[in-house]
């Protein structure tokens, strides 16, 4: 123990006798593990979290897919897979009924959004609200802060409706008020109390950008949404998560084989899943079993990939660093040489002399990994800006937990050793005699193989890291860059709630009407429309289109279709022409034929080699395929996934609904479509003041009409790009940084090359070299390296490409172009690190190089 | 002697050294001439000036004043790259300490002052590479490295890598000071070979012995020309 405090006293005067390697090496190490440890803290946060609920590792859920939101039919990608992880309240009260395995089986609603919240006389707040089964908070094992947690009891149809608050809008939007347990509470104007506050630190039942700030039991559902629109009751309609804790001792994948079987059985009584050909797809519907600890796992699946390739870029960063650090140790071992050697002469084992080195090694990575913690704060919250620009209230933050912290300290120990222990050993090795003898009577070249190695792998690394921020950037810019088909320049997108401002459907028409009116009436105002979803904000209603004389389709036939209600001037407010036919116009009435315009896609997949307009299409069943004629063709637009093709989408006139329908779930689908949640403004020139033009206009219709959200077009569209922009610019970060790495340690080996043959270059030179040969012996040194490290980066960095082809838009994984901007840019910095070693050789005076000797 | 058979011709040389605020003279009014085909031994005590002397003489360094024309043509300010290019053609340096590349084999290192004349194709440079090691005995050796040899061979080495070029003049600055004394007589009788055929050189030594070898000895005191006996004279003061 004494000598392991030596090895610390002495490593510690060392670093301090050597205070510009010092300095440099802790700058370095504090890059490459601050990098890391940013990248930690993100995948710890989202990857890796367990939900602070007692028991965790209990809990399962009955599915694994993130099917969302509300699903008619067979859900999701189910009918091709077979795979069912989103339930009806029916389903779940089946599966719950029948599975003595859960302890407890809990119900949460799928997509969960905002809500229009009032308390008292206060002004409304949208905060986020999520139906789950009253045995939720029992399920997860969760004590309340204040007042008590949903029961059974609270979750039955006649009970008196209650929410249960977070602590989070207990404290942010009740200034954490004393009396909020019992006080009542408006949702969508319909009255709640409040009977208790969740734990402090609890934030539901999943990672989430946007987590709820209240509950409300299912049975709530239709006293918010309305008799006539509630989906509780539609025995088909999914659109709850299961979550559970499974007694101790059972067989997981007996119970899966069993709720499978039991989920089956239920889908066989559904005489519509059954028909059209449903009975054949039921034999392979079954459900898969996942540990829910860490909640429902839509954002790990969503951003799971892009993280872990992070990761791996960090790490590929980190390992650039070692490789830095340990020729930074091998030049530095050089120098020490005779001290090493007398150490050795006089008795010292090579154990510990590795041992003294890798204490010194290890201490300057604490050092390191210190600095970069402050490093990876500054990290984690850009990153974290950068990856939830619209995030309301974040569940985790960028600050170090402990997890974090051990990871930092691990990873700096680590890399201690890593870059530590080559030189160590080597010094280990050396020959005292050798060393001790003095002045050499001949020059050597003494930067070594494994300097020039490290050096090789530095600019290996660099080339993968560089090629891949040249791919992820032209995949970022091609996504950017695609033809939309949509205007988003001087337009504005704001969302609203009418229904939340008390606005019941036969208001709702005259409502639209005003807001048309008055948006139009405002200076500079171009266009104005309503619609259920502008482009691109990341919802949108679809269906199943039946052409007029078409059988109905099979189950799993490709008939989707994305469809919205929008008023008359929505094409033209987000700048997409009719390319024929007509567009929806005030023509379209209640009392005139249903309509619709379709886009290119839907005209060519529904009606190929036919003219679109005035063929008759509908929805749901072929009884209504004659309810709805074409009038015109839109030009297609990216309404949904910027990534993907373009869908077939069409649009109903908001003043036209359609009475025919006799399915309760049709009319209530009908019903649904009448609210309208966005507001797309078009203007000749914004007004400096847009914000508080729409807000202000918007309140002189009705006090109670509040925005949601505000943005202009482009931001909209922009935030679909988040994450790709933030693996683009994290990957161009890391690629700069291992340029920059790769460039400094080829500055090191060649600097030191110079220093080391100052008296050969002086022998050469006094031999006759002219300055430019001896700039030509150093760049030849430099291009060898840089040589050998492209023949590895190269193939490597292909290889790369393959393993994020899937994560890039539009570009080849073998696209050439990255591969040469690698070599380009590698080239010239190793040109530019090597120049200035070169330059410095050329310019040595042959006779003070060999005075030197 | 005709003016064409003066290989060195020096008047009034000066080299200053600036260290700090210390100015060191290190040559004050060197006068000397050399003639082709002759063996002249520069000697005096420590940092009378010898290498400092043969440095010029070599191109390696600059005078502060004075003139010094080499083949008949003024060397004292000429460019970097026209010293190398005489450096390279005129004149072989012998260092005390051999100096030898020890990352290029014995032939390489010979061959090494060739490779830096433009357009001499490389089975002529392979070709005076073992030409110079066949008259110093090492052509045998033209595979191995430096560290695989002794000093008195590697010494040798030196002298067929001054030899390889042709050059007018050997400079030999101790030439046996790294090596023992059988070594160092060995090395003397290659000169003295190397003279009678005609080869012209300048040696710079401290040894009273090695100096014999030569013609003429030119003996430096602080920086000047003396002759014997005042250089006797002069380390008798010194020394009282």
């Amino acid at each position: 123990m004494h000598s392991f405090f030596q090895d610390i006293r002495y490593a510690a005067r060392q670093l301090r006798k050597a205070p510009g390697f010092t300095f440099t090496v802790i700058v370095t190490l504090a890059l490459g593990i601050g990098a890391n440890t940013a990248i930690f803290t993100l995948v710890q946060s989202i990857l890796l979290r367990s939900l602070p609920v007692a028991d965790s590792a209990q809990l399962y859920r009955i599915g694994d897919d993130d099917q969302c939101c509300v699903e008619g039919g067979f859900p999701g990608s189910a009918s091709d897979t077979g795979d069912f992880s989103i339930f009806s309240f029916d389903l779940y009260q089946h599966l719950k009924s029948s599975s003595p395995e859960f302890q407890s089986l809990a119900a949460l609603q799928a997509g969960f959004g905002g809500w229009n919240v009032r308390r008292g006389n206060a002004a409304a707040k949208f905060l986020t609200g999520e139906f789950v089964s009253g045995n939720f908070f029992h399920t997860l094992g969760i004590v309340p802060f204040a007042g008590r947690l949903f029961s059974d009891s609270d979750d039955m149809p006649a009970a008196a409706p209650a929410i249960v608050l977070s602590y989070r809008a207990w404290q942010g939007e009740y200034a954490s008020d004393p009396a909020i347990v019992g006080s009542t509470i408006y949702i969508q104007t319909h009255p709640f109390t409040v009977i208790g506050v969740a734990p402090p630190g609890f934030f539901g039942d999943r990672v989430t950008d946007n987590p709820a700030d209240f509950w409300m039991p299912l049975n709530t559902e239709p006293y918010v949404d309305g008799a006539e629109t509630t989906i509780l009751l539609h025995p088909e309609t999914t659109w709850l998560y299961l979550v559970g804790r499974i007694r101790p001792g059972v067989n997981l994948p007996a119970l899966q084989q069993r709720l499978s079987a039991t989920l089956r059985q239920w889908l066989a009584t559904r005489p519509t899943l059954t028909a059209n050909g449903g009975a054949t797809l039921i034999p392979r519907m079954h459900v898969v079993l996942t540990p829910a600890g860490g909640g429902i796992q839509n954002l790990q699946q969503q951003t799971g990939k892009d993280l872990r390739l992070l990761m791996i870029l960090s790490l590929v960063v980190l390992l650039i660093t070692c490789a830095n650090i340990a020729n930074l140790m091998l030049a530095r071992a050089t120098t020490r040489r005779a001290e090493i050697a007398l150490r050795v002469s006089l008795g010292a084992a090579r154990g510990r002399i590795i041992r003294q080195i890798l204490t010194e090694c290890v201490l300057l990575s604490l050092f390191g990994g210190t600095v970069g913690l402050g490093i990876a704060y500054a990290g984690s919250k850009m990153i974290l800006a950068l990856a939830f620009p619209d995030a309301i209230n974040l569940p985790f933050s960028a600050s170090p937990s402990l997890p974090v912290l051990a990871f930092a300290f691990g990873v700096s120990v680590c890399t201690g050793i890593l870059f530590g222990f080559g030189p160590a050993w080597l010094s280990s090795h050396a020959q005292p005699a050798d060393a001790l003898r003095g002045a050499n009577r001949s020059t050597r070249d003494r930067t070594t193989l494994p300097q020039k190695s490290l050096v090789i792998l530095q600019a290996a690394l660099s080339v993968i890291l560089l090629s891949g921020a040249v791919l992820t950037t032209r995949s970022l810019l091609n996504l950017e860059h695609q033809n939309l088909g949509v205007v988003t320049a001087s337009r504005y997108v704001a969302h609203f709630d009418p229904e939340g401002a008390g606005y019941t459907v036969d208001r709702l028409a005259a409502l639209y009407r005003e807001i048309e009116e008055r948006f139009s009436a405002l200076p500079g105002m171009a266009h104005v429309s309503l619609a259920m979803y502008s482009p691109l904000e990341g919802d949108n209603w679809g269906e199943c289109v039946i052409q007029q004389g078409h059988p109905a389709p099979r189950h799993g036939d490709n008939c989707g279709s994305t469809w919205e209600r929008v008023s008359t001037g929505f094409l033209d407010s987000i700048g997409v022409p009719i390319v024929r036919g007509r567009n929806l116009s005030t023509q379209d009435t209640a009392a005139s034929p249903q309509v619709a315009v379709v886009n290119e896609t839907f005209a060519k997949k529904f009606f190929p080699n036919q003219n679109p307009i005035g063929q008759h299409f509908g929805i749901g069943d072929p009884k209504y395929s004659g309810s709805f004629q074409i009038v015109g063709v839109f030009r297609d637009f990216k309404m949904n996934n910027p990534r993907d093709l373009v869908r077939p989408v069409f649009l109903r006139p908001l003043s036209q609904r359609f009475m025919g329908y006799t399915d309760p779930m049709m009319s209530t689908i009908e019903l649904q479509s009448m609210d309208m949640n966005a507001l797309v403004f078009d203007f000749d020139h914004p007004p400096a003041d847009v914000n508080s033009l729409i807000r202000h206009t918007l309140s002189d219709i009705d006090p109670n009409l509040t925005v949601r959200d505000l943005r202009s077009f482009g931001d909209q569209v922009a935030g679909n790009f988040s994450q790709d922009r933030l693996l683009a610019r994290l990957s161009l970060f890391f690629g700069i940084l291992a340029l920059l790495l790769a460039a400094i340690g080829l500055y090191g080996v060649m600097s030191y090359f110079v220093a080391q043959r100052t008296s050969e270059i002086g022998i050469r030179m006094a031999l006759g070299a002219s300055r430019s040969s001896v700039l030509r012996l150093v760049l030849r040194g430099v291009l060898t390296q840089l040589a050998f490290g492209l023949a590895l980066g190269l193939p490597a960095a292909l290889l790369f490409g393959r393993l994020i082809a899937s994560q890039l838009y539009s570009v080849h994984a073998y696209d050439p172009v990255p591969l040469l901007c690698a070599t380009l840019a590698l080239s010239a910095a190793a040109l530019i690190a090597g120049l200035i070693p070169a330059r410095r050789a050329a310019s040595i005076e042959p006779m003070q190089a060999l005075r030197s000797e | 002697m005709t003016t064409n058979d003066k290989m060195i011709e020096i008047e009034e040389l000066t080299k200053v050294f600036y260290t700090d605020e210390v100015e060191t003279h290190a040559l004050s009014g060197i006068h000397l001439t050399i003639s082709r085909g002759e063996y002249v031994a520069m000697s005096g005590p420590s940092g009378c000036g010898k290498s400092t002397l043969l440095s010029i003489l070599g191109l390696l360094d600059t005078p502060t004043g004075g003139r010094y024309r080499l083949n008949g043509k003024p060397v004292e300010s000429l460019s970097f790259g026209e010293r190398s290019r005489i450096r390279n053609q005129e004149i072989g340096f012998i260092f005390q300490s051999f100096n030898l590349i020890g990352d290029l084999t014995v032939e390489e290192n010979v061959e090494l002052p060739l490779t830096y004349r433009a357009g001499m194709p490389s089975s002529e440079r392979k070709k005076r590479a073992k030409e110079a090691l066949e008259r110093v005995n090492m052509a045998h050796r033209m595979r191995h490295y430096p560290a695989q040899l002794s000093g008195g061979q590697q010494q040798r080495v030196a002298v067929a890598r001054a030899l390889a070029g042709s050059p007018s003049i050997l400079l030999a600055d101790e030439p046996t000071g790294n090596l023992d004394s059988k070594n160092g007589e060995a090395v003397m009788h290659l000169l003295a070979d190397l003279h009678r055929e005609g080869s012209t050189i300048c040696m710079v030594t401290h040894d009273p012995r090695f100096a014999r070898h030569a013609q003429r000895e030119v003996h430096l005191f602080d920086g000047k020309v003396v002759s014997e006996d005042d250089l006797r004279k002069l380390t008798e003061e010194v020394e009282a």
